[in-house]
């Protein structure tokens, strides 16, 4: 066998796996822009489905004019990362707790934290519904902020335990050998270590805060409350009538933060994930 | 000083400018029940399905504040989401007063809401009366009040390309289900299919499918709510509905909602059964189609009456609301008739009232296309029809019991007998 089939084979190997994968994962991003760009007769009948043949921006005026979207993105940018910021301070101060406090019953009580994850929305949004109406929260939008706590401290709190395992344990002996107290070896000697856990968790808060449906539907009741998804969903479909177009261009637009999010610190997401510093 | 103010002149004058402005502004509002001090409400309602509805919806509940000082909130969400938002409040008692909520919905808990009987009286009485159905969908015969007002139906009519029935040798939609099926099947040959929703789609697919069930004299349930889905009306339903299946466009048994006024609206199929979205959207948005659009009653089955089943919104008042009075007043206003001409005129009768008196609205022969809209109440028939409505029927209709058989018979090719088998395990389980 030549060298040149042989590189051709390798080639191919590397990237018809890759380039399949990538069709897989970008395609529905695509089909996104494409509809948000297609005219109203192309939405329904077109020669050729994958392509726009007289492209047009007026789904994304109307949606931007005709719509509260404005109101809706800021909605949601506010409670993203007000949740966002709550959550992973918790998570951090918790998982600081379990991993580096060895205190009895930390392993039992990291996974406890783990299994408040496994249960599901669907299951928790009535009894905390109660929980609402009691404290007067219902239809505050920053009520959200707590709630999305319920399920990204869970996660966040687990994710950043198995990060916190990996910075070794010589760095905080020989702060506490020097004087230092539990708060400054925290502050000064774990915190910046952490940062691409941090970073991890930020960016799993923040999507899942962004793209959350059922509490802000079911907990807000004012229009002006309503954030992205819910908006979209309540005001653009309208029976069996779907605006398509507006849909996905509102979907389109929705999607830039998170996009933005990830590619800017997507290195610190996968070295997060894996754990970034090795005994 | 006896002789008048400045201030005391520009006050006469304004009194005089009121009174002789005419008996409109002169009268005071009326309601029904004394309004409670500073009430306040909140009203869930579904997204409109055409938009005038809302923005003309909404002016009226600005007209109610301006005539009794209650402000209204309104939420509007999509259709199907209505429920599951009114059956959290129902759970916890707290969330908005007034819901508009769709078919069993008040029967799942009837007794959380506030009795609404003199507000229907009253509207039955000034009105023309309420059709059986709405009556059906309103009055609770176990407590013997009505638990809910009657809103009305985004009703279901056939929905067809003129021309190409034509094309297929027809002068107009056949009455019966024989010559209807005949119709399909010559559409068909001439390369223009028709198109029916048989995947989960709450409203098209169990409206044409709970309509011929019912139409060759099957039913889930009898009378006395006992499982009746296994009978030979039913098999023969069934057989009907394999037939018409193959006159259909690939693909329906993964419809939803919007996918049949898509594939109309993009000359894809050339007849389906639908609200009068699909017109109305045509007559807006594209004037190519538009001129040859029309709709149609639904053919009349062998039983020899119209056995059609629709959409129906009713508002219900839950008892956590703290000014139930300004709440029922609320619906009365919205259901008079200076309201309700200019909502349903604006939304081309998608909605027909549950009143029989605005059968009388202009807007129902404006147009013969809008004229089947109008009576589609008069032969509807209930959820959980011959049973009562109730949970079990709301459960068997969320379940999709009767659209998966239909679905078991045509797509997957199970004899109707299997088909119907399955369907009456399912019901059992659920009526007990």
């Amino acid at each position: 066998m030549n060298a040149g089939r042989i590189r051709l084979r390798q080639t191919l190997a590397f990237w018809g796996p890759l380039g399949l994968m990538l069709a897989f994962l970008l395609l529905p991003f695509y089909w996104m822009v494409l509809t948000a760009v297609k005219s109203r007769q192309e939405l329904l009948n077109t020669p050729n489905p994958w392509w726009s043949f007289h492209p047009t921006f007026q789904h994304i005026v109307r949606l931007l004019t005709g719509t509260e979207y404005g109101r809706w993105f800021l909605n949601t940018l506010f409670v993203s990362t007000g949740a966002t910021l709550l959550s992973v301070t918790c998570a951090f101060l918790a998982a600081f707790a379990i991993t580096r406090l060895r205190f009895r019953g930390a392993r039992v009580l990291s996974t406890m934290i783990f299994l408040c994850y496994i249960v599901p929305p669907t299951i928790l949004f009535i009894p905390l519904a109660s929980v609402l109406i009691d404290l007067g929260w219902f239809n505050h939008l920053w009520a959200l902020i707590p709630i999305y706590g319920t399920f990204l401290i869970p996660f966040s709190t687990w994710l950043l335990i198995g990060f916190l395992r990996s910075i070794p344990r010589e760095l905080e002996e020989a702060a506490r050998v020097d004087g230092a107290s539990w708060l400054r070896i925290m502050v000064r000697i774990i915190l910046p270590l952490s940062v691409p856990g941090l970073i991890s968790a930020i960016i799993f808060c923040f999507t899942l805060s962004w793209n959350e449906y059922l509490y802000a539907l079911v907990y807000m009741f004012s229009s002006q409350n309503k954030t992205v998804s819910v908006g979209l969903i309540t005001e653009l479909v309208r029976g069996d009538v779907f605006q398509w177009g507006q849909l996905m261009a509102g979907a389109l637009l929705g999607t830039l933060p998170v996009v933005l999010v990830y590619f800017f610190f997507v290195e610190y997401y996968v070295a997060g994930m894996s754990g970034a510093l090795k005994e | 000083m006896t002789g008048i103010s400045r201030r005391g002149f520009v006050q006469l004058s304004a009194a005089a400018s009121l009174a002789a402005s005419g008996p409109a502004l002169a009268a005071p509002y009326q309601p029904l029940n004394p309004i409670e001090k500073g009430a306040k409400l909140q009203l869930l309602r579904w997204t409109g399905f055409i938009n005038t509805d809302d923005a003309v919806w909404k002016k009226n509940t600005e007209a109610f504040t301006r005539a009794t000082g209650v402000p209204v909130q309104i939420q509007e969400l999509t259709w199907t989401d209505v429920q599951p938002k009114s059956a959290l409040a129902a759970q916890i008692g707290s969330g908005p007063d007034i819901i508009m909520g769709w078919y069993d919905d008040p029967f799942i808990y009837p007794e959380k809401l506030v009795d609404v009987s003199d507000v229907c009286e009253h509207l039955g009485k000034t009105q023309g009366g309420w059709y059986p159905v709405a009556q059906t969908y309103g009055y609770d015969q176990n407590l013997k009040r009505w638990i809910a007002v009657p809103i009305g139906a985004p009703g279901a009519a056939v929905v067809y390309r003129e021309s190409w029935i034509k094309q297929a040798g027809f002068d107009a939609i056949p009455k019966d289900y024989d010559n209807f099926l005949k119709l399909c099947r010559a559409l068909k040959k001439t390369g223009h299919p028709i198109g029916l929703a048989l995947g989960h789609a709450v409203g098209d697919a169990n409206t044409w499918c709970y309509s011929l069930l019912w139409g060759f004299g099957g039913q889930p349930v009898d009378a006395e709510n006992k499982v009746a889905i296994n009978s030979k009306a039913t098999h023969a339903a069934l057989a009907y509905a394999k037939a018409l299946y193959e006159t259909m466009i690939p693909g329906t048994s993964s419809w939803l909602d919007p996918s049949n006024n898509q594939s109309f609206l993009a000359g894809k199929i050339s007849l389906t059964i639908n609200g009068i979205s699909i017109w109305f959207v045509a007559k807006q948005q594209f004037p190519k189609i538009f001129p040859d659009t029309h709709n149609a009653d639904l053919p009349i089955g062998p039983v020899g009456t119209p056995t059609v089943y629709n959409l129906f919104s009713q508002a219900f008042i839950f008892r956590y609301c703290r000014y139930p009075n300004a709440a029922k007043e609320y619906l009365r206003f919205m259901n008079e008739a200076a309201q309700v001409g200019p909502w349903v005129t604006a939304m081309t009768g998608y909605v027909t009232p549950a009143l029989k008196g605005y059968a009388k609205l202009p807007v129902w022969t404006e147009s013969p296309d809008i004229t089947p809209y109008r009576d589609v109440l008069a032969g509807t028939h209930f959820d959980g029809w011959a049973g009562r409505p109730g949970r079990q029927a709301a459960t068997a209709l969320n379940n999709f019991v009767i659209v998966d058989m239909f679905a078991d018979a045509c797509v997957n090719g199970t004899s109707p007998q299997a088909a119907a088998a399955t369907a009456e395990k399912r019901l059992k389980a659920i009526y007990g």
